[in-house]
């Protein structure tokens, strides 16, 4: 069996080759520092091919492409959807779409509260979803949700638990969770991304159980319509 | 060859051999997605093509009995063009690009349009004075040989598109305005009111946005007018425009042939006047069929032959470039 998997939900590029031993290798390109644009459309490609080399495998031995769906950057997801539908189907293998705000949970599931995972969505507001610790894993206990910072913190102090905050969503309004005291803290950069090597098992363990999607079917999670759908529906007809 | 285009809001692929043989041109329009906005919604657009992408290319490929294995290369628009869209299509040219093995050829949304024409007529060669006109496009560019263009003229504010797509909804026609101007236009006078032929001496550039406006005044001033004569009359001035600024370039460069594409191309009073300007004598005019007017892939496959042979492949760190220029 060999995975590749893709992300590119936020600023960062990333890319990782596993087998059923493990990781095999990756590439991550920009991250939290926004200098420049993002480039997704340029580098994720090139880091494909970087990587696949440097790990000694060809494309044709994939048993799947798995990709983090989101939510998050559109362009972002765009790129690294459509280079992942179309490279399996090219390749005539599955694709294994998953939710990056879960990729972010993933890592802190040995935390003794709850975990919220959250992406930068731009226009004063995040993504998120809310986690609790089960045998081997994390499972979500909220929806996926857009909002303001403030729409967070109400949600936090009615669930009155502790919480540990990951993503860039969160390090980019750290103030806005002050008034949650002690009962909330930010995990930092090292968790701004969500993870490749989370990708990586967690699709392992979904090809195993053959829990997998055609290419054609997969697509990018928005949860925010377009301006012009929203302005349109405003309208109420 | 294959090609992609997912410049603006259709989702196009297409097999070519050689560069002017058409093994399969698929395309699939969102236009109706985007009639109740009355115009292109950029962010409607790119989630569209994601969705359609797949299934496309699969098509295409299907249609002309190819696969993967049997073709040179995959090329795709990189610009100009709707920054969210076309990087749809540039992701999915070099996802091919990667798990076959092929080299991947960028091209230029215009130019491609110029080809159209080498594929209605596969013995056509370069020197050609060419009219592009479409909602996103109005242009008029000398292709001395392939690669080697100058542009003569563009428009200083709306495209010709546009400004079909813009008289179309003030008179309360539905989207896109250019087939049902051409439509309602056939019950009606062209001679009935004379608009303005805008900037129809000036050098080679266009300008509508003055006809749009006086279309708009004329309609308030007169409320009981005939909206069949109207748009015929309208139609009448843009094509007057069109195809004079058209001949005026073909005199001055001395180029005897002439070609159109964009999806303006396909107007029927345009195309009459055009074979009338053929069967007069002239100029020699190529016009392609109304499928290769408007945007396609196989005008995407058919440059991408010509671009590969003598550029060599385009590189994946190649972006996409929404304001593109092609000289
Ligand atoms: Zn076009």
């Amino acid at each position: 069996m060999l995975l590749l998997g893709l992300d590119t939900a936020t600023r960062r590029v990333g890319v990782v080759l596993a087998n059923e031993q493990g990781m095999l290798g990756r590439v991550e390109l920009g991250g939290t520092a926004d200098t420049a644009p993002p480039r997704h459309a340029e580098t994720l490609a090139p880091a494909i091919a970087w990587c696949c080399e440097r790990c000694g495998v060809e494309l044709t031995q994939l048993s799947a492409v798995a990709v983090g769906i989101g939510p998050g950057m559109f362009t972002g997801l765009r790129v690294g959807v459509t280079t992942a539908k179309v490279l399996a189907q090219s390749l005539r293998v599955p694709v294994i779409p998953i939710p990056s705000l879960d990729l972010l949970a993933y890592p802190l599931r040995y935390a003794r509260r709850l975990v919220v995972a959250t992406i930068d969505a731009r226009r004063n507001e995040l993504y998120w979803a809310i986690y609790l610790q089960v045998p081997g894993g994390v499972q979500r206990v909220s929806e996926y949700e857009i909002g303001t910072p403030d729409d967070l913190v109400a949600e936090l102090e009615a669930r009155g638990e502790d919480a540990l905050l990951c993503g860039d969503g969160s390090l980019r309004f750290t103030d806005a969770f002050e008034p949650l005291g002690g009962r909330v803290e930010l995990a930092g950069p090292a968790h701004a991304s969500p993870s490749l090597s989370a990708l990586a098992e967690l699709a392992r363990a979904r090809y195993e159980r053959e829990d997998f999607c055609a290419p054609s079917e997969v697509l990018p999670m928005y949860l925010r319509q377009s301006d012009a759908e929203i302005a349109w529906n405003r309208k109420g007809m | 060859m294959l090609g992609i285009e997912t410049s603006c809001d259709e989702t196009a692929a297409a097999v070519v051999d050689d560069g002017r043989q058409v093994r399969s041109s698929v395309v699939a329009s969102q236009a109706d997605l985007h009639a109740r906005y009355g115009g292109v919604v950029p962010e409607v657009a790119s989630r569209a093509h994601v969705e359609l992408i797949c299934d496309v290319i699969e098509q295409a490929l299907v249609e002309a009995g190819s696969s993967l294995g049997e073709l040179d290369a995959v090329a795709a628009v990189r610009g100009p063009g709707l920054a969210g869209a076309l990087l749809v299509g540039v992701s999915a040219a070099k996802a091919i690009s990667l798990a076959s093995r092929l080299p991947y050829v960028g091209v230029h949304h215009h130019e491609a349009h110029l080809y159209a024409a080498m594929i209605e007529d596969p013995q056509l060669e370069p020197p050609l004075v060419t009219l592009v006109v479409s909602g996103g496009h109005t242009l008029l560019i000398a292709m001395e040989d392939h690669g080697r263009y100058r542009v003569l003229g563009e428009t200083v504010d709306d495209a010709a598109g546009e400004a079909f797509d813009k008289v179309a909804r003030f008179l309360g026609l539905g989207y896109p305005g250019g087939p049902e101007i051409d439509r309602l236009a056939r019950e009606g006078d062209p001679e009935a009111i004379r608009f303005p032929r805008p900037m129809r001496a000036e050098g080679h550039d266009f300008s509508f946005s003055g006809l749009k406006t006086a279309v708009v005044q004329y309609v308030r001033a007169h409320p009981d007018t005939d909206v069949a004569d109207v748009a015929a009359s309208f139609q009448a001035a843009i094509v007057d425009v069109l195809v004079e600024k058209l001949l005026g370039a073909a005199r001055e460069t001395g180029i005897g042939t002439v070609v159109a594409g964009g999806g303006v191309a396909a107007n029927s009073v345009l195309r009459e006047r055009l074979l009338d300007l053929a069967v007069a004598g002239d100029v020699r005019v190529v016009l392609p069929s109304i499928a290769l007017c408007t945007d396609n892939a196989a005008m995407v496959a058919s440059v991408a032959a010509y671009r590969l042979a003598a550029d060599g492949p385009t590189p994946l760190e190649a972006p996409v470039v929404p304001n593109l220029r092609l000289v």
